[in-house]
């Protein structure tokens, strides 16, 4: 066995072979060049976005907290640096720089809304950092560039099985539409809904809008009421989705609701109470699924915060452990920028098992029809609720 | 449909006259367009959410509660803030502006406090019964929340016209020095106007997070540019015109989205209001604007 | 230089932000001078981001061009609307120039096609350098500060004081009005477009009722007397929240205290506590104290 470095070899050939491999072995052991292992959260933690933001820094911390328990990235902790971005697509932007250039994160996870994303994600693929959205599902985000990751399934992928399953056990014949028009991510669901009610060739009898923070929905649910739908599909976010069950059911209509990804959150039982009944939503998190792994992440959740998490906790999760993942995979060097490169290389191949099922990455096109980010691969459950439950329906 | 709609215009009218009831008294007499109108009322929902959540009161107890809570807020608002500037004889946005500072930090304290989420009152204490008459459905909420928005409104108005008080107020809102030389206390009448209008916001919230079930930081945000649509159709400082503007407002968006498509609902009624400024400034019961003394 | 460019790297965004504010609060600054209380400087602002950003991203024009076009668009606008708006005074105005804003906001937001609606616009080239904005700023502050001592500026310091005694000398109100009013409107274009080409992306949310509140806060806050008055308020109000940073959930909260505080103690903006000393020297027909707003 020839050995290349030169070393005072011990007399026995076995010796030599013996040493080779024990110093091969450190130079593989991967060293960080600090004891942490930087890595940035860009949220909405105060502002109208902050019910997502929240839960979802809830979910990085709590996965983060378990892998340092038990023992971190080879031996070096995670360290979280935190930061609010109100919701705002100026605050994203600045705190996206704040993160990369003076805080010198290795990756960040963010931002909330697909509305900053948009503005902020460009940023971090020009200065070559890695960034994970766990909330953003509008189009238009991962097609930036090479460094735009989302475990967040996009409505395009749900929204078509939902609608599949609702009808299928309802047996509806044609729809009335409702969403909110001035918010990107309610009017994208609405776009995607759209283009699946199409394609199942399932006619629409009524489309009607409202705006963010409107707290009365009677004479558009008047107008869909009187056009005879079989079913309501509703984009919206659970705020405003919330009171408009409500209120439908006060008019005295009793048809199913079929929702986008906004409406797959606990909250609506406290919103809608006793009239939360009969809401139909696809999502690759349900609360309900028995896996062993979603099962101790419910427990985990409700340990540290006392309240049931939601899909954005659940995807940020995840998502933590998804970049776990990638970061045992790599070898860091002490130099910034290529760990930040070997970060972004090792993400695209990890596959995860998590509380929100089996994942892996697809990469997408960008709009120069090159290769872009990466979306997420993962089955939609699709769910209604019935006494104050998502049931899981087939 | 459309006896369902008019039933709707007219309860979502009597929701946007309750809140711009209070925020006309305080243009009226304050010559102030207070934009912090929405925090208050946004306490007020709070104050009465908390009263029955943690001090297990029932509805009206809560509703006398947040009241009392507007109220001292209305008060200390006019002491820190209105008074002061009064004094100093700023000009005429400084309050305003101030009024703007203090919406953002009762806002942020709020969320600080309570959190981001959506609250809703438990279902124990909502009326939730439903009438159906015909075709047309209404909450017994909606019937009460009219029935106030009238009953506070004709109070107000007998106030204003029939006792000393009010007819004090009136000469106030009209000329303050005139009042001042005719032996009004000003300071007092200005106090307690902002005490009477923050505790009618505070009422206005309560009913409104009962009606949307919803109670939540910057909930009286949207609701602070329906009522300056309100209080602009109906005339500034006019009691009649707050209650008409909010049904005008009401009608005008509850028919826009029957008849022309939901989408240009918010354009409608403020394509209407610009109009109605062009034509008839003062609204349909304002006084055409004097020269001031 | 490392230091600087480590600087630049994290804060050029927010240097380029106080940038179009100072802009935005300058536009407001000329029409507060006249006396016009006109809000609608955040729809002008929406005009001018959107028309930019629509031909670069369209037609691919460079970006001065865009800027000047969004400009020009906002100018004719405030002159097709400013006739019949400005015969109205006071919160009557300041309450149809809001009205305004919200109907172009929805105009916007319905107008799919050509402004991508609530989706917004995505992809706007980055092509806003410091200098481009750097020269906006220079150039629109060395105008308004030769503008406020010359005669034009004084007559619209004469029709905020006291409309009726100015008319009656032979000034033709309506026309001074509405110069500022469209001037005012070009600059808060100006603004919008530079803004649209360093953020990516734009959507009609962001120019509504909200932004609208801020740039007048600015105006106010900073003071109306002077154009430096409309600096010291863009830059108060663009930097106190990066200031306060530290403070997390509860920064808005600080950031309405200051607010409320710097009223209470100087009403007249911020502004005013410079002009005080000065005020004492100087004759009366050049007053700078006679431009704030009185009823």
């Amino acid at each position: 066995m020839k050995t290349r470095t030169d070393v005072t070899a011990p007399a026995s050939p076995w010796g030599r072979v013996t040493l080779w491999l024990a110093l091969s072995a450190t130079a593989l052991l991967p060293n960080w060049a600090s004891a942490q292992i930087r890595i940035g959260v860009a949220e909405a933690l105060t502002g109208n976005a902050a019910q997502y933001g929240v839960p979802i820094r809830r979910g990085l911390e709590l996965a983060a907290g378990e892998i340092n328990a038990a023992g971190g990235i080879h031996g070096s902790k995670i360290d979280l640096v935190v930061e609010d971005e109100q919701g705002k697509k100026e605050e994203a932007i600045n705190v996206f720089r704040k993160l990369i250039f003076q805080d010198k994160v290795l990756m960040l996870f963010g931002p909330t809304l697909s509305n900053s994303a948009q503005a902020s994600n460009p940023v971090a693929q020009a200065a070559k950092v890695a960034v994970f959205g766990t909330s953003n599902t509008a189009d238009g985000i991962t097609s930036i560039g090479n460094y735009v990751f989302r475990n967040s399934v996009t409505e395009a992928d749900i929204l078509p099985v939902t609608l599949r399953v609702a009808a299928k056990n309802t047996g509806l014949k044609r729809v009335a539409v409702i969403y909110g028009n001035d918010d990107i991510f309610t009017k994208s669901g609405y776009d995607h809904f759209m283009r699946a009610l199409q394609a199942l060739k399932i006619p629409v009898t009524a489309s009607e809008t409202f705006a963010k923070g409107d707290v009365d929905f009677k004479p558009q649910l008047t107008k869909i009421k009187a056009s005879k739908a079989d079913a309501i599909v509703l984009s919206a976010l659970v705020a405003e989705g919330g009171p408009l069950m409500v209120q439908a059911r006060q008019l005295g209509i009793t048809l199913p609701f079929i929702g986008g990804n906004g409406m797959n959150s606990p909250r609506v039982f406290e919103l809608a109470k006793e009239h939360s009944d009969y809401l139909w939503v696809g999502s690759p998190w349900s609360i309900e699924n028995p896996a062993a792994e979603n099962k101790r992440f419910v427990a985990a959740f409700q340990k540290t915060h006392n309240a049931l998490p939601d899909q954005f906790a659940a995807q940020a999760y995840d998502a933590m452990y998804i970049v776990a993942q990638a970061l045992k995979k790599i070898k860091p060097t002490g130099r910034l920028e290529t760990d930040r490169s070997a970060l972004r290389d090792a993400l695209p191949s990890v596959q995860w098992n998590g509380a929100t099922g089996p994942f892996k990455f697809r990469q997408v096109q960008g709009k120069d029809g090159k290769p872009a980010g990466y979306d997420a691969v993962q089955t939609p459950i699709v769910m209604m609720t019935k006494g104050n439950r998502y049931v899981i329906q087939k | 449909m459309f006896a369902q709609q008019l039933v709707n215009a007219i309860s979502l009218g009597a929701v946007y006259a309750l809140f711009a009831l209070g925020f006309t008294l305080i243009f009226g007499v304050l010559n102030v367009v207070n934009l912090a109108h929405g925090a208050i009322f946004m306490v007020g929902a709070y104050a009465a959410l908390q009263a029955v959540l943690i001090l297990e009161l029932p509805l009206l107890a809560a509703l006398l509660w947040a009241m009392a809570v507007t109220a001292l807020a209305g008060w200390l608002l006019d002491k820190l803030i209105f008074s002061p500037l009064r004094a100093r004889r700023a000009p005429h946005l400084a309050p305003m502006i101030a009024t703007i500072g203090l919406a953002i930090a009762v806002n942020s304290a709020i969320q600080g406090w309570f959190g981001a989420e959506n609250l809703r009152f438990p279902t124990a204490t909502l009326p939730a019964r439903v009438l159906t008459f015909g075709a047309i459905q209404i909450t017994q909420l909606e019937i009460q929340i009219i029935v106030m928005a009238l009953a506070l409104m004709s109070i107000l108005f007998w106030w204003l016209h029939r006792t000393h008080a009010g007819r004090a107020l009136r000469g106030l809102a009209e000329s303050a020095k005139a009042a001042a030389l005719l032996g009004v206390p000003v300071e007092r009448y200005f106090r307690a106007t902002a005490v009477i209008a923050s505790m009618l916001g505070g009422v206005a919230g309560v009913l409104i997070a009962l009606y949307s079930n919803a109670v939540f930081p910057g909930m009286g945000q949207p609701m602070l540019h329906k009522g300056i649509a309100v209080v602009i159709l109906g005339g500034m400082g006019d009691i009649r015109g707050a209650l008409l503007g909010g049904f005008f407002l009401g009608c005008a968006e509850v028919f826009s989205v029957a008849y022309i498509g939901s989408t240009m609902r918010d354009a409608v009624a403020f394509g209407l209001l610009f109009a109605i400024l062009l034509v008839r400034p003062q609204g349909l019961f304002g006084q055409a604007a004097q020269r001031r003394a | 230089m490392e230091w600087f460019s480590s600087f630049w790297a994290t804060y050029s965004t927010l240097t380029l932000s106080l940038g179009t504010n100072v802009l935005l609060a300058l536009s407001i600054y000329l029409t507060l001078s006249c006396g016009l209380l006109s809000v609608a400087n955040a729809a002008f602002m929406a005009l001018g981001a959107y028309s930019a950003a629509v031909l670069t991203l369209r037609a691919e024009v460079p970006l001065w061009i865009g800027v000047c076009a969004g400009a020009i668009l906002a100018g004719v606008t405030a002159l097709l609307i400013g006739r019949p708006t400005l015969r109205l005074s006071g919160v009557y105005l300041a309450m149809a120039t809001l009205a305004f804003g919200e109907v172009v906001r929805i105009v916007i937001l319905n107008a799919e096609q050509l402004t991508g609606g609530a989706l917004g616009l995505n992809g706007i080239p980055q092509s806003t350098a410091w200098y481009d904005v750097a020269l906006a700023v220079g150039l629109t502050l060395y105008v308004f500060l030769r503008l406020a001592h010359s005669h034009v500026g004084r007559t619209m310091a004469a029709i905020a004081q006291d409309e009726t005694a100015t008319e009656l000398m032979g000034i033709d109100i309506r026309a001074y009005k509405l110069f500022a009013f469209v001037v005012g409107a070009g600059v808060a274009a100006l603004a919008g477009a530079l803004n649209a080409h360093f953020t990516f992306f734009i959507s009609p949310n962001e120019y509504g009722f909200d932004r609208g509140v801020e740039i007048l806060a600015m105006g106010v806050l900073g003071g109306t007397g002077s154009p430096w008055g409309a600096v010291i308020g863009a830059v108060l109000i663009t930097l106190l929240p990066e200031l306060l940073r530290g403070l997390g959930d509860y920064r808005p909260l600080l950031n309405g205290i200051v607010l409320i505080v710097v009223i209470l103690y100087s009403p007249k903006g911020v502004w005013d506590l410079f002009a005080a000393s000065r005020r004492r020297t100087k004759t009366v027909l050049a007053e700078p104290d006679s431009r704030t707003l009185t009823r």
